[in-house]
């Protein structure tokens, strides 16, 4: 079984953490490649597995409870009527 | 610190319009979100979106055309809290982060494991739990959540929106996730979760 090198190797040579992994992974910074490869680091990684459905679960309630209230009304009018006052 | 508005550009008064309604208008919802979350004030967060608005019209010719106007939006935002609101407000100076990147950088952070916190006490949240860990944290760590999990932009945006590098994104964000998990948990522990 032959493994590849993992591809969340710095330029520095430095070894990355689980952490520093599943981060990279939740918020869209990974490659393609980084991507197969936690994959399969979660196989036989309890935590990130883990902490990878907390993660996500909690990123799923901030957008769903935290996004929400749009401005209130007449805001944006009140924004343009102040430029065209300006600017004219 | 501030932004520097050094007109780039040239646009027609025909242009600048359509430039403000056509791409800075749509994002008005998000940017009262954000302004929002940063005050935790209705009327501040609308008097910040406006002198932001007033910013961006100002100086249109420094934002090229077609370009990110979202994160230069949202950077103007953040200048403006920074600069006008912040020091009228009483929000706790600084954390230091000097410290954090120590924190981050050490060989404990694997030992120092998040709170273990279940996917089933999450779904339980239905209420204001969320949003209220959320409004608890230190300005600066509330911010980066809301500019990643809630706007979802790149940790290169979230670095030009905020005049830092990426690494401190990083770290910030690392941080500001784990003390939220801390207050996700005493929240569940309040619902019953013992072993939350
Ligand atoms: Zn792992």
């Amino acid at each position: 079984m032959a493994t590849s090198p993992n591809p969340f190797i710095q330029a520095d040579g430095k070894k990355p953490t689980c952490m520093e992994m599943l981060q990279t992974i939740l918020d869209g910074e990974a490659t393609d490649e980084q991507r197969v490869y936690f994959k399969q680091h979660m196989d036989h990684c309890m935590p990130c597995y883990k902490e990878y459905n907390v993660d996500i679960a909690i990123k799923e309630l901030l957008k769903a409870k935290c996004c929400g209230g749009n401005c209130p009304d007449g805001l944006a009018d009140q924004i343009k009527a102040k430029i065209n006052s300006t600017s004219a | 610190m501030e932004i520097e508005y050094e007109p780039r550009q040239h646009y027609s008064e025909s242009e600048k319009q359509n430039i403000f309604n056509n791409e800075f208008m749509p994002h008005i919802h998000s940017m009262y979100n954000f302004g929002y979350r940063l005050t935790l004030d209705r009327d501040d967060a609308k008097d910040l979106v406006q002198d932001t608005y007033l910013k961006a019209y100002r100086f249109i010719e420094s934002f090229q055309k077609g370009t990110n106007a979202k994160a230069w939006l949202f950077r103007i935002l953040k200048n403006s809290f920074i600069n006008d609101y912040r020091k009228k407000s009483k929000e706790p100076s600084k954390v230091d982060y000097q410290e954090v990147e120590t924190y981050y950088n050490s060989e404990e952070v694997d030992r120092q494991i998040t709170p273990d916190l279940r996917v089933e006490s999450l779904k339980d949240m239905i209420g204001d739990e969320i949003s209220n860990a959320l409004n608890a944290l230190d300005v600066d760590f509330r911010t980066v959540i809301i500019l990643c999990d809630l706007e979802g932009f790149k940790y290169e945006e979230m670095a030009k929106i905020l005049d830092i590098p990426i690494g401190t994104v990083r770290s910030r964000l690392h941080r500001a996730r784990n003390l939220l998990k801390e207050k996700l948990k005493s929240y569940a522990k309040s619902m019953g979760y013992n072993n939350a």
